[in-house]
């Protein structure tokens, strides 16, 4: 009896809250974040060992400022991570600092964000790929990883067809007949396509999107003025089911993932080509189990239209944010400051291989492919799927696949992606 | 706890039993009508009271039936509940599989001992993992097409194909509960009465005639219990399987309204729009439910 009556209570009064606070999504107006000698950090990369030796670097760095605050990690599974974090989000109370993909992932979410333009004006010049992590003129996070979609190629089977591996094709003629001389001579096919997830579309999108359309179009894509009814636009979905129809892709590609049986298909030599991703996985370094560096070579898309400028597609990969219900906004940006400190930085690179984002560390040591990519990282641009809202995505994912089977034609494509573009 | 201390304390005070007598079932009941009410029924009432309040920018505000008219409008919904149609179709197959590998053993066909045993296996494996292992199984290039290659038929993209995929998703699945439904026929078989099989086998009857007419009448409440248990199977634990197989794809083929809930909540980021699929899946489990039970009643009173 004595111990049932304060817990019946407490319910009551439990119930009686949430009634107060019915039909809002977000609750009453609470805020408790971490106290102000504690923060904790969600992301889903402080489990990964190879990410073990930025974390430290960080926490070290961390530690110098402000020595009595203590700082937790707590990883996520990441095929959870954003369904964890909207509950948390919903509650208005969690995680001090979050880790986010750059784009929609963190756009979508900046109203639980605490701006932090006023705390990151210093490394603003130090790192690139701040796009991606911003909405509406503000800063809602510092990038740490460039992500982007290079072309990369295995140097041995371009040897084998008789080409000359260090001067991949420029124009898709030249690709295409290159990889019809692979083909022939080793059985490899062009492209490790898995697009079972709708993933591949994304990847051809933005790879070869530079290719095609001309700058002022690409310009105008990003920055939102994105006109679906374009030729050069629907060349890029019409190249795609050519590839498809043509037998370019490894066979099954919708139902193949392309995390990771399409990178495994690249790296066992059973195509030439994929287009991969930067940081995080699918990168050089994620091939280097068996294509060692040497023999990963990387290009930017072969030319389609002669009035563009292929460039490397590239946006911040993953950055931390700082949440709204925090107690004290400066010191949880100093900790996201520290996440993207030089020193930190440099060990994601050397220990995990990601582009990272600060463009003064040295990446001699990363092999031909890093110093390419490094490189072409000066004249990038954003990638075009990465401007696309989550829903236009997940559609574009269903047509594609659409595509590959033959089941609709590349101008109802578009125009179900116009529709979609447009309502956001 | 509380409970038996209550119970205690009113039989020691007599003086004032009768109050105490007619709150004791009131007390005794509390907890378990709380734990119901506070952490079953009230977020129930708190989902459905979500669902029908907007996301995005209009968080918060009540938007009426907004949400039910944008899952109805939704073609991924749409396929979610044309593929819960088809579950309900393809139950009677789900049935008969256990239904008849149960009878086989009960027959005593050779190595019945050894097949009671295999057929169980699966029903011990995660989701996951028989996902995993029909992911290579099923393979463009996997054994099953190698297989059909060497027999000159060509190969099949069992995982690839939209007119295909949601077969070999409902397949693995059969193929990965059904030995639970095995038992269950099995310990209806113990029940049987075997002097009914004799006096058939003396009449000359054949075995499609001793299923139909000797075994399936006996065994009725046994095919009920496990066409619902089946069905629950089916509705709420694909989940697993999709998300393994095959993301929901090939086209949004293999959608199921669990796995839509889930999609629109962590992918989307559109909670509301979730608690209204929560809610249009939690009526048709009601309805599936309510039609199962009044069947199981039926039948009740026919014995």
């Amino acid at each position: 009896m004595k111990q049932r009556t304060p817990w019946t209570a407490a319910l009551v009064v439990g119930l009686a809250l949430t009634a107060a606070g019915c039909g809002s999504a977000s609750g009453p107006g609470n805020s408790s974040g971490g106290s102000s000698d504690k923060l904790v950090v969600w992301d889903w990369k402080s489990g990964d060992a190879k990410a073990a030796g930025y974390v430290q670097k960080a926490k070290a760095d961390f530690a110098k400022k402000h020595p009595g605050v203590n700082v937790e990690f707590v990883a996520q599974p990441f095929d959870q991570y954003y369904t964890l974090l909207g509950a948390a989000i919903q509650s208005g109370k969690g995680p001090d600092v979050i880790l986010f993909n750059g784009g929609g992932q963190i756009r979508d979410r900046s109203d639980a964000l605490a701006p932090l333009d006023s705390y990151v004006a210093d490394d603003k010049q130090r790192l690139a790929g701040w796009d991606a992590f911003t909405k509406g003129g503000k800063i809602y996070a510092e990038p740490v990883t460039l992500q982007g979609h290079p072309i990369y190629y295995n140097k041995d089977l371009y040897s084998k067809a008789g080409l000359n591996p260090d001067a991949p094709a420029k124009t898709l003629d030249e690709f295409i007949r290159s990889c019809g001389a692979i083909t022939q001579k080793t059985g490899a096919k062009c492209f490790s396509l898995g697009n079972k997830e709708g993933v591949g579309i994304q990847f051809w999108l933005s790879s070869l999107g530079s290719a095609v359309l001309t700058p002022q179009e690409y310009d105008d894509w990003v920055a939102g003025k994105r006109n679906w009814s374009s030729p050069d636009v629907k060349k890029i979905f019409e190249l795609w089911k050519q590839a498809g129809d043509t037998g370019l892709n490894t066979d099954g590609a919708n139902s193949t993932a392309m995390f990771n049986d399409a990178f495994a298909s690249f790296n066992s030599g059973k195509a030439a080509n994929i287009i991969g991703l930067m940081s995080d996985v699918g990168h050089w370094k994620d091939f280097a189990e068996f294509l060692t560096p040497e023999k990963v070579g990387v290009m930017v898309a072969p030319q389609v239209n002669p009035a563009a400028k292929p460039s490397l597609p590239y946006d911040g990969g993953i950055g931390y944010a700082v949440a709204k219900w925090t107690k004290d906004p400066k010191l949880a940006a100093d900790l996201v400051r520290s996440l993207t400190s030089t020193d930190a930085l440099k060990a994601f690179f050397v220990d995990g291989g990601a582009i990272a984002s600060d463009t003064t560390i040295d990446t001699s040591t990363g092999g031909p492919a890093v110093k390419t990519i490094v490189s072409d990282v000066k004249n990038g641009k954003p990638a075009l799927h990465v401007a696309l809202g989550s829903k236009t995505v997940d559609l574009m994912g269903r047509l594609s696949q659409q595509l590959l089977s033959g089941s609709i034609t590349v101008d109802e494509v578009l125009q179900q992606l116009a529709a979609s573009d447009k309502t956001g | 706890m509380p409970a038996s201390t209550a119970g205690a304390a009113s039989s020691r005070r007599n003086r004032r039993g009768s109050r105490a007598e007619r709150l004791a079932p009131l007390v005794l009941l509390a907890p378990a009508v709380l734990v119901i009410a506070g952490l079953r029924l009230w977020p129930l009432v708190l989902g459905i009271n979500f669902s029908f309040t907007g996301d995005g920018d209009r968080n918060g505000l009540a938007v009426g039936f907004d949400n039910y008219l944008t899952l109805l409008g939704d073609p991924l919904f749409r396929t979610a509940l044309r593929n819960v149609g088809l579950l309900v179709l393809l139950l009677p197959v789900a049935v008969a599989i256990p239904g008849l590998l149960a009878t086989f053993i009960y027959l005593k066909v050779p190595g019945h001992r050894f097949y009671r045993g295999v057929y169980f296996f699966p029903a011990v494996l995660s989701p996951v993992i028989v996902g995993a292992i029909f992911n290579l199984l099923l393979a463009f290039d996997g054994p099953l097409n190698a297989l059909l290659g060497g027999l000159g038929i060509g190969p099949v993209d069992w995982l690839g194909d939209p007119d295909v995929a949601i077969f070999a998703v409902v397949g693995v699945h059969v193929w990965a509960t059904f030995g639970m439904a095995l038992v269950v026929f099995l310990a209806g078989f113990a029940t049987l009465d075997s002097s009914l099989l004799d006096a058939a086998k003396v009449d000359g009857a054949s075995l499609p005639q001793t299923i139909w007419h000797v075994i399936v009448p006996s065994l009725s409440r046994t095919i009920q219990f496990v066409f619902v248990t089946t069905m629950i199977g089916m509705l709420t634990s694909m989940f697993g399987l999709v998300y393994v197989m095959t993301s929901g794809g090939p086209e949004g083929s293999t959608y199921l309204p669990e796995y839509y809930v889930w999609i629109q909540q962590g992918q989307m980021n559109q909670p509301a729009l979730a608690s209204a699929a929560s809610t249009a899946l939690f009526l048709i489990m009601l309805v599936v439910g309510l039609a199962q039970i009044s069947i199981l009643r039926r039948a009740g009173k026919e014995d």
